[in-house]
């Protein structure tokens, strides 16, 4: 559905925000799109929906120009952007309402799915109070409602989580199942890491501009699917099945293949008794990768 | 042209939901205007004589059209910039066009009690007796839109703190250096010269002579030039709002 071939967008400022970027996602596809502040992430979004122009490669959704039919793509490709979406003066009902009229769908579809995208997302007792009064999650929800009241083909979330509670961010999770389900392709950008792990079928980890893995979350694991913790004041010599150390006050903690836990079990009863071995979260994967720490699934 | 349109009546629809509040504040600020300049410009002339009355009371009203479409217009503009719904709109699939056609009418209607009142404020004061044209409707409405529009050009293209001062600056500059509550010929002749290019004297005279006739007839140059600025400012705005970076 949406193909991105090395894709660079260089600002005129200088600044290289995307440098060779590719990949593909396909209908009913969940991408993850991970990475730190600033590792280009937003810039992608932009390009695609025609807001930004790259500087060169190319840009192919459903077979067609988003670059050169901009107005086109805006139709078939919904968005929520990182900033809070314009809500002054109107009730969270209202603008997710006008929303989906502006997106093309009726008046009576319209008023149905949000009724329905309200009572899902559990945001009903705020739908119709003024909504500049409401807290920043329920804005951010209110936002997401409004990108997916009438979902265009392409789905595109900008960090959709932010201020909204542990029990609603599951339940907009649930929403974007629903939307792959439906056959609706989703790229999603978050640092909710290991809440998405779930929701996400391929991931894509951006670095200062460059794609620097990428993988279903178990591929990108492989060969690191453990997480050792150990609180351990020393410094012991690390064998060579542990992967990206890292340190925080007493507490050492390593990854490993799921094939060495018993060697690590055995190695770490050695040096204290506090430890514990659990299954790596795509967190500890992500971490790894954007710490300079490059020993996996690396892209060429 | 129907999703066009169909764009257009719900983008009308969320702007005027978004300055319902907002708008009686500028029913008040504009009234407040025109009973300043109508009554209160009156105390520092020792005698109004009718002509005076005459470009008090027609200068009332256009400085009401200005005040909306070059100060209010561009500041909310640069409050929506700031807060991100200039952005946001950029998203959705509507036409660019049905944006700005949209975000006119709002500003346009809203313009509209002020004039009136301020009129018939000028009226009542001055025991005036005009001779209004049928022009005077698409006069007003030029005024109104070349105002508007150049507020627009103005907020798109500039940054927002910049913007809110250009717009303070213009009201002064309305209000104290350009003919409009009086005649051109006590300016010096040098700004004279320069309001001859500028849209404000045109402004006035649009609005001076279709509501009073006179025997010269419509001012067509007055037309002419402001119709220049109104595609100039609607030219500018549809350049930022269409830019890609």
């Amino acid at each position: 559905m949406l193909t991105i071939e090395n894709l660079t967008k260089t600002y005129r400022r200088g600044v290289r925000a995307n440098d060779g970027i590719g990949f593909d996602v396909g209908e009913g596809q969940v991408i993850g799109l991970l990475g730190h502040n600033g590792a280009g992430k937003t810039t992608l979004l932009s390009q695609v929906v025609g807001l930004v122009r790259p500087t060169s490669g190319r840009i192919t959704l459903l077979g067609r120009d988003p670059v050169a039919e901009a107005a086109w793509a805006r139709t078939v490709c919904s968005f929520q952007p990182q900033a809070q979406a314009p809500l002054t003066g109107v009730t969270a009902r209202q603008a997710i309402e006008i929303v989906g009229r502006l997106r093309g769908g009726g008046r009576k579809q319209v008023r149905g799915r949000t009724k329905e995208l309200l009572a899902a997302l559990d945001i009903e007792e705020w739908a119709d109070s003024p909504a500049e009064r409401l807290s920043g999650g329920v804005r951010r929800l209110t936002a997401f409602c409004m990108a997916v009241v009438v979902p265009g083909r392409l789905v595109m979330l900008d960090e959709p989580t932010n201020d909204v509670d542990p029990v609603r961010r599951r339940l907009l999770w649930e929403q974007v199942r629903a939307l792959s389900a439906t056959g609706h392709a989703v790229v999603l950008v978050t640092h909710n890491i290991a809440e998405a792990e779930r929701t996400i079928d391929h991931v894509v980890v951006l670095d200062h501009g460059r794609v620097v893995a990428t993988g279903t979350p178990a591929a990108l694991a492989a060969g690191r699917e453990m997480h050792l913790s150990l609180s351990t004041p020393a410094d012991p010599a690390l064998p060579g099945w542990a992967h990206t150390p890292r340190r925080e006050g007493d507490r050492l903690t390593v990854t490993l293949a799921a094939a060495d836990a018993a060697a690590a079990v055995t190695w770490a009863g050695q040096h204290t008794d506090r430890y514990s071995l659990n299954p790596a979260s795509l967190e500890d994967v992500y971490v790894g990768l954007t710490e300079g720490n490059h020993d996996a699934v690396l892209v060429p | 042209m129907r999703s066009w349109f169909r764009s257009y009546l719900l983008l009308v629809r969320w702007t005027a939901l978004r300055m319902r509040f907002l708008l009686p504040l500028f029913l008040i600020i504009q009234t407040f205007l025109a009973v300043g300049i109508v009554i209160g410009f009156a105390y520092l002339m020792p005698e109004v004589d009718p002509a005076t009355a005459l470009y008090l009371s027609t200068g009332a009203p256009t400085l009401g059209l200005i005040t909306i479409g070059m100060v209010m217009a561009p500041q909310l503009v640069a409050e929506a910039k700031s807060e991100g719904t200039f952005a946001y709109n950029r998203t959705l699939p509507v036409p660019r066009t049905a944006v700005l056609a949209a975000d006119l009418t709002t500003w346009l209607v809203t313009g509209l009690p002020g004039l009136v009142l301020g009129l018939v404020t000028a009226v009542f004061r001055f025991d005036l007796h005009l001779h209004v044209s049928w022009l005077v409707v698409p006069a007003m409405l030029l005024v109104a839109l070349t105002s508007t529009t150049v507020g627009f050009a103005l907020a798109y293209a500039l940054p927002p703190a910049i913007t809110n001062l250009v717009s303070q600056a213009l009201i002064f500059i309305s209000l104290m250096f350009s003919p409009i509550n009086f005649p051109a010929d006590r300016l010096p002749g040098w700004l004279q010269a320069i309001h001859h290019f500028l849209p404000f004297e045109h402004m006035a005279n649009a609005v001076r002579d279709t509501l009073t006739s006179p025997a010269g007839g419509a001012p067509a140059l007055s037309f002419a030039v402001l119709g220049v600025w109104c595609v100039a400012g609607l030219a500018i705005t549809l350049r930022v709002m269409t830019r890609r970076d």
